[in-house]
Parts: structure tokens; C-alpha cells; sequence
């Protein structure tokens, strides 16, 4: 079968974490494709490995076994070349720096021209809703608006690959919404593929083109499910029967039925 | 909240009140030891009569210590960077680092003087006073780094490198800032302690030397309050500077990781035996170094090696032994009485703290006050106030440790979260089984750190106290010495007092680790 330049692909990555005394097989012949330009959704209960495998593929962890390719890279060559964005569960947002310069931080770090991107930066600050706030420091924002910097400094580097541990994690059912709403705009104007790792069942649907099911002990896929629904997707989706019914599909191969 | 803050600050100017009309009468009466205290007014006369001395005093005390705080900290500061990129190298220095931290500024002071000419050895004994303390705060606030954001720039394929420029610097400001504010004192004890030993026209130091025979308690008060409120603003000015800036440097959510020492366990058996063998010869090979670089005459300078036939090849060695042995007899058990009469003392009164806090609020400043003065001009006072007795050793030893312990201990408390130390009480706990619970067990890693922290500062003590007033133990053999140009002896002092810090650091420290583990609780560095 010839090789196709996936996004993201993960095959039979096996990862252990030796602690003191306990090992714990964090990945177990894990395998993830994501077709280029694709959105996949991560999903699986607490501690299954969701959060490895992101890791993993980004570089910041090694693994023991398999093939990880990043736009047919290796991590470290594909962080390194910009290929990859990045937004965290938390925020991490550097506290002594303004907002702009926080969206600004992973130009630093590969070392481009900053005050070439000042449009890029007041651009996507407004397309998180921040305008006005390019010099606030985190600490005078609330955690919403701390996610919503944390995605835009995700988008700055207009990556092909952009990878987002729980982005919504600290914010309220309805701000969430509205960002499930926003996200795929930003997604889909930028053409990248994309790998989401969430708890909420609805937010995989109404983003993803593919739901893929971890389980954990040890961390591994369980199934993957392809959701149909056209695109652009609009929020009535959320109260559509065959969104309920696919809901129920995916909660139900979550809790091992 | 705000009103409490000014009721506080209330009662501490009329605390303070209190205490000068006390001062002043008890100073007039000539109550204590027949004058040795004068009134406040007689002090501020006689430094209105000296006012012509002491513009120069002045100047070459500051210029001293500021230039070997400048000194000191930039290699402080350039060591810590370079000890967090290699943990290697962090623990090959260990050796010459636990060595400048029990360095007793007043043994080295003579070494400096004799090896060293015109400034030199004030500025490089303040550089000393701020070396470890500096390097320290640089290291631990290089390594609590929020390893979120460190994850962040690593994603974008940064090193560590770029973590340590763009994350761990920035927020290890505070810390070092907290460093330098220790610091700061510390350079100006140092500057006088070696303007003590070291001859020179101007200093305070010098002058107090001077001052020391005319029995004039006034001039010497003078020289104690202008020594205390230079060292005092040192410290308020890194004090102002760091609560301006750690406003916004503090993280916005807490951070639970905590970044993992790379290489501790990196190495095999082998490497590890070589890395301990160069930590411990480290030392030896830069003090040989020194006396190379200075090309001081070997008669005057000794290597290790010269110390070591001084003490035991010579024919002249049983006599020198002899002496020694003699002193530290005199020495050790004074200071280690002292020791544990302070850390025990402090210790009591910390974690009995929660049961009357408003005292310990109106105490703290007066403790961290003491903090900042500068010891060798306050030794002439006491002994003016207590004579020339064992006692005036055993106050200096127990006030020397009893103050930065209870510090320690009592801000070992206070990281205790409200509610662990509510929770007791909430089940209806007495004040001892809430003491035993919870003040005792928080308060005893501290009292571990303490002891080891306060062992060269006793040791310090002992020996001014000596030197200055009872004419025993080490202090007194090392001045003597001097007298009689008796080099091998003051190199030996100086190594011996060093070495003795040392071992009773990490007698502390295994004590400490034991009775910690057997507790199952966490040492703090
Ligand atoms: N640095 C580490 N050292 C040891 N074990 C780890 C480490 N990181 C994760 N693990 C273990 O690996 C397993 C998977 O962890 P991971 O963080 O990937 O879970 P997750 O699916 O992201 O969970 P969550 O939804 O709670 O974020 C867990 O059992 C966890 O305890
Ligand atoms: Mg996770």
C-alpha cells in the first residue's frame, strides 16, 4: 500500500511510563490517522491516554514503539518547521507578558520576525473576541478569555497541524458553545488539520469529521466513528434527532457497552 | 482589614515611642553597667561631635560592599544559571558551594588580608557574603518554572535554551530579587569584618577598631546605629524594588508539576564515584589555586598541603595541635549551647504562635530588623552591657540563631493553608492536640533547616565574641596569631573552622533526612 503524507499519523505507538515501582502502559498499539485537513475528535474517559498521545505526537514525549508522522515529518522536525499549533488544556499563558505578546510567543520560539505579524496578531485577537485587550496581562482576564488568547496564539503560526488538549475545559456550557461555533469558522478558513482531545460528546459531533474512542488500561483505540453532518454546521445541530442519536452511539462504546 | 493595618501600625510607633523614653531614661540614669548604655540624645550628641569623621567612614564601607555585591552577585547569579542548564556541574560545585556558605566571614577575614592588598579583600569578603545566598534563590527560582509554558515552547520545537530565556528567567526575577534583599546585609558585614581585620585608614570598621579603647559607649552606639542603617537600607531598598515587580509575576493558576531534576541518576556507579570525588577535591584545588594566582610568598600563604605540614609534620606540630584542640574545647561547647538554646527557644515560641498572633505580628519586624544588622558592631555593645563573661559569647550565639530560625519556622507555619490548621478545632481539638497535629509536625522540617542554616552564623558569633571580648577559643587564637605572625595558625583556623561547619552541616542533614523519613515528610532545602 503506498504511503499517503497523512496529517497525522499514529501507528502501533506503544508508550510505558516506568513510575517507582508501577509501570503504566499509557499507549498499547495505538493507531490514528488523520487525513490532511481533517478534523478529529479525541475522545475517552479520564487518564486513557488522550493527553499521551497528543504529547507524543507533538514530541514532547518519547515513545517505545511504532511510527509517528507529522505531515510526513517526525515531531521534532515538524514542531521545529512551524508545521504544528499548539493550545493546552490550561491556558499557560506567560503572566508577565501582554496579551499580543503571549499570542505572540511561538514566533519567538522559531525564531521569525515578530513585528512583520503585528496584522496577524491584532487580526486573530479580534477573532477570538479580545479586541481592546492587546496589552491586558492574564492576570486581569478571566479563564474564558485566558483560553481564548491560548487558541489564538495556537493559530499564529498558521499551522498545518494544529493539535488542542481540552480548549473549553474551563469554560461555562453556553461560552462553549459559542467557541464550538467560533472554532469552526477558524478551522475551516484555515484549511489545517486538526486533532481535538475533549470530554464533551456533542462538542466531538458538531466539530469532527471523525470521532475516534480511547479506552484506558491500556491506553488504546476502541472504535472510530465518521460523522456525516454537512458543513459549515450550524448550532440547531445540537438539537437534531440524529445528532442525539449519534450522541448515544458514541456514549455507549465509551462506557464499554 | 485596612483599619487593623492602621490600629498595627499604631501600636508600633507607640511601641516604638515607649521604647526611646525608656532608652532615654534607663540611657541617663547610666542604669546599666554603669553607663554602657547611653541615652539616645547622648548618642545622637556624640554623632553631631564625630559628624566631621564619618562622611569617609561612610564612603569607603559602602564602596566596598557595594562593589563586592555587585561582584558577588553577578557570579552568583551567571553560577546559578549555569548549575540549572548542568545539573553536573551543579553537584561537582556542590562541594565548593556548601564551602563558601560555612565560610565564618571572620576566619577568612585575616587570609583575605594577608593574600590581598588595598581594597581587595573587603570587596572580595562581601562578595562572599552574598555568593551563596544569591546563587540559591537563583537556582530554586530557575527551577519552579511553570512547566506548562516550558511545554509550549518545546511544541514549537524550542530548547532549553529558549525555555530558560523566555520562561525561567523572567519568572525567577522574584526570587532572585528575595536574594539580593538578603543579601544586601550581608555585603556590608563582610566589608566591616574585613575592614576589622585588615588595617587601612577608612571604614567603619576601622574606625570602631579605633574607637573600641577610648571608652567612649556613645561613639560606639554611633558607629553601631550608622553600620545597622546602612545595612538596614540595603535590604528596604531590594525590598521596595521586589514588591514593585512581583506584582505580575505571579503565576495565574497554580501549577502541580514540578520539573524533574534531569541527570540525577543519569550516570553509572563509576561516574557518579568520579563526579563525588571531584566535589569534594574542588574545594582543596581552588584554594591551591588562589595562592598560585596571588603569588603570595609560601611562608605567608598556605596550601593545603602547607596546612598539613603545619600540623603535623613540623617539629613545632604537637605545640600547634595542642593549641588548637585547647580552643576548640573552648569553642565548640559554647556555640552548640548557644545553638540549641536559640533554635530550641524559637522553636517553642513559633508553634506556640498561633495561640497568640498578635504578638508574633508586632515581633516579626523586630526579628527581621535584627536580621540586617551588622554583627561585629553590635559585639563591642553587648560586651559593654554584659562584661567580658561566658555569658556575652552565650547571648551573641543565641541571638545570632534564635532570629533568622524563627523566621524560618514561623514562615514554615504560615505556608500551612488556613484550613489544614482550622481543621483540628473544627472537631473540637484543645490547643495542644491542635499543636501536636499540626503546628508541630509543619513547623519541624523547618527546625531541621534552621539548624543547618544557623551553624556557620553560630559559629560566626562564637568567634566575634572571642576575638572581641573574652579572649578564648578560636576567635582569640586566630587574633593572636596575627600578633605573633603565626601564618600556619591562621590558615589552620580558618580551614578548621570551615571543615567543622561542614561536618556538623551534614550531621544535620542525616540526622534530618532519617527522623523525616521515619515521619514521612518532605526536608526543605
Ligand atoms: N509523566 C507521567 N509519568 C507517569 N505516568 C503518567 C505521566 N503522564 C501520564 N501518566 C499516566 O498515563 C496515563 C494516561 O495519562 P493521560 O494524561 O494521557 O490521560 P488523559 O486521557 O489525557 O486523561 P484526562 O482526560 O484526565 O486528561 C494515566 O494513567 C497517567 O497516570
Ligand atoms: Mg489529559
Amino acid at each position: 500500500m503506498p504511503r499517503q503524507p497523512a496529517g497525522i499519523s499514529l501507528r502501533s505507538v506503544g508508550k510505558t511510563y516506568r513510575g517507582r515501582g508501577k509501570t503504566v502502559e499509557a499507549l498499547k498499539d495505538m493507531n490514528l490517522e488523520c487525513a490532511p485537513g481533517s478534523f478529529t475528535a479525541l475522545i475517552g474517559p479520564s487518564g486513557c491516554g488522550k493527553s499521551t498521545a497528543m504529547r507524543v505526537a507533538l514530541g514532547l514525549e518519547g515513545f517505545d514503539s511504532g511510527e509517528v508522522l507529522i505531515s510526513g515529518q517526525t515531531p521534532g522536525q515538524a514542531t521545529a518547521g512551524g508545521v504544528t499549533g499548539v493550545a493546552f488544556q490550561d491556558a499557560a499563558l506567560l503572566p508577565w507578558r501582554s496579551v499580543a505578546k503571549n499570542v505572540a510567543l511561538p514566533l519567538e520560539v522559531l525564531g521569525r520576525d515578530v513585528s512583520k505579524f503585528s496584522a496577524e496578531i491584532a487580526q486573530l485577537i479580534d477573532l477570538v473576541g479580545l479586541k481592546g485587550y492587546e496589552n491586558a496581562l492574564p492576570g486581569e482576564l478571566s479563564g474564558g478569555m485566558r483560553q481564548r488568547v491560548s487558541i489564538a496564539r495556537s493559530l499564529i503560526t498558521s499551522p498545518e497541524v494544529l493539535f488542542m488538549d481540552e480548549p473549553f475545559g474551563a469554560l461555562d456550557q453556553i461560552r462553549r458553545r459559542q467557541m464550538n461555533v467560533e472554532l469552526q469558522r477558524i478551522w475551516s478558513e484555515t484549511k489545517s488539520t486538526a486533532l481535538l482531545v475533549t470530554h464533551g460528546i456533542d462538542e466531538a459531533i458538531f466539530l469532527a469529521d471523525q470521532v475516534v474512542v480511547m479506552h484506558a488500561d491500556p491506553g488504546r483505540v476502541v472504535d472510530i466513528i465518521d460523522v456525516p453532518f454537512a458543513r459549515p454546521r450550524h448550532p440547531d445541530l445540537f438539537s437534531n434527532p440524529e445528532f442525539h442519536a449519534l450522541t448515544d452511539r458514541i456514549a455507549k462504546v465509551l462506557h464499554g457497552e | 482589614m485596612g483599619n487593623s493595618l492602621t490600629s498595627l501600625r499604631l501600636k508600633s510607633v507607640r511601641n516604638l515611642v515607649i521604647l526611646i523614653i525608656v532608652w532615654e531614661i534607663v540611657g541617663r540614669m547610666d542604669w546599666i553597667a554603669g553607663g554602657a548604655l547611653p541615652g539616645l540624645s547622648e548618642i545622637l550628641t556624640r554623632l553631631w561631635i564625630d559628624r566631621g569623621d564619618y562622611p569617609g567612614h561612610i564612603w569607603a564601607t559602602v564602596y566596598a560592599s557595594g562593589l563586592g555585591f555587585l561582584i558577588g552577585n553577578v557570579l552568583a547569579i551567571a553560577a546559578g544559571i549555569a548549575f540549572v542548564l548542568s545539573p553536573t556541574l551543579l553537584r561537582l560545585m556542590r562541594g565548593v558551594n556548601i564551602a563558601i556558605f560555612a565560610l565564618p566571614p571572620i576566619a577568612i577575614a585575616p587570609i583575605l588580608v594577608l593574600t590581598l592588598s588595598g581594597m581587595a579583600p573587603r570587596v572580595t569578603l562581601a562578595a562572599l557574603g552574598v555568593y551563596f545566598v544569591t546563587m540559591s534563590a537563583t537556582v530554586i527560582g530557575l527551577s519552579q518554572y511553570d512547566t506548562r509554558s516550558a511545554d509550549l515552547v518545546r511544541a514549537y520545537g524550542g530548547g532549553n535554551w529558549l525555555i530558560l530565556k523566555l520562561v525561567r528567567i523572567r519568572g525567577a526575577i522574584p526570587d532572585i530579587l528575595s536574594g539580593l534583599r538578603i543579601a544586601a546585609p550581608n555585603a556590608v558585614l563582610g566589608a566591616i569584618l574585613a575592614e576589622f581585620g585588615g588595617g587601612g585608614r577608612w571604614g567603619l570598621g576601622t574606625y570602631l577598631l579605633g574607637s573600641l579603647g577610648r571608652g567612649d559607649p556613645a561613639r560606639l552606639w554611633g558607629i553601631g546605629l550608622v553600620a545597622t542603617l546602612i545595612a538596614g537600607l540595603s535590604y528596604a531598598i531590594f525590598a521596595v524594588i521586589s514588591s514593585r515587580i512581583s506584582g505580575s509575576t505571579r503565576s495565574v493558576t497554580l501549577n502541580t508539576a514540578i520539573p524533574s531534576s534531569h541527570g540525577e541518576n543519569a550516570y553509572g556507579r563509576s561516574i557518579q564515584a568520579l563526579i563525588l570525588c571531584g566535589t569534594i577535591t574542588l574545594p582543596f584545588v581552588l584554594w591551591w589555586a588562589f595562592i598560585k594566582l596571588t603569588g603570595v610568598p609560601d611562608l605567608i600563604a598556605k596550601t593545603p598541603h602547607g596546612v598539613f605540614e603545619y600540623l603535623f609534620l613540623n617539629d613545632t606540630s604537637a605545640i600547634a595541635r595542642g593549641k588548637l584542640l585547647a580552643a576548640l574545647g573552648q569553642t565548640l561547647p559554647i556555640a552548640a549551647l548557644g545553638m540549641i538554646a536559640g533554635l530550641a527557644f524559637a522553636f517553642l515560641l513559633a508553634i506556640s504562635s498561633r495561640m497568640f498572633p498578635g504578638f508574633i505580628k508586632g515581633f516579626m519586624p523586630v526579628a527581621l530588623v535584627t536580621q540586617t544588622m551588622p554583627l561585629v558592631a553590635l559585639t563591642p555593645l553587648l560586651v559593654l552591657i554584659l562584661g567580658r563573661g561566658y555569658s556575652v559569647t552565650l547571648w551573641i550565639t543565641i541571638s545570632v540563631t534564635f532570629f533568622p530560625a524563627f523566621v524560618l519556622l514561623v514562615q514554615g507555619i504560615q505556608r500551612v493553608p488556613q484550613s489544614v490548621l482550622d481543621l483540628p478545632r473544627a472537631y473540637g481539638a484543645s490547643a495542644w492536640t491542635e499543636m501536636r497535629m499540626v503546628s508541630i509536625p509543619a513547623a519541624l522540617p523547618y527546625l531541621f533547616a534552621a539548624t543547618r542554616l544557623t551553624v556557620p552564623r553560630a559559629l560566626l558569633g562564637v568567634m566575634i565574641a572571642e576575638w572581641l571580648a573574652t579572649g578564648t577559643g578560636l576567635g582569640n587564637l586566630l587574633n593572636r596569631s596575627r600578633g605573633y605572625l603565626d601564618y600556619g595558625m591562621i590558615w589552620t583556623v580558618a580551614a578548621v573552622s570551615v571543615l567543622l561547619s561542614v561536618a556538623i552541616y551534614y550531621l544535620v542533614l542525616i540526622v534530618e533526612r532519617r527522623t523525616l523519613v521515619r515521619l514521612g515528610m518532605q526536608n526543605v532545602e
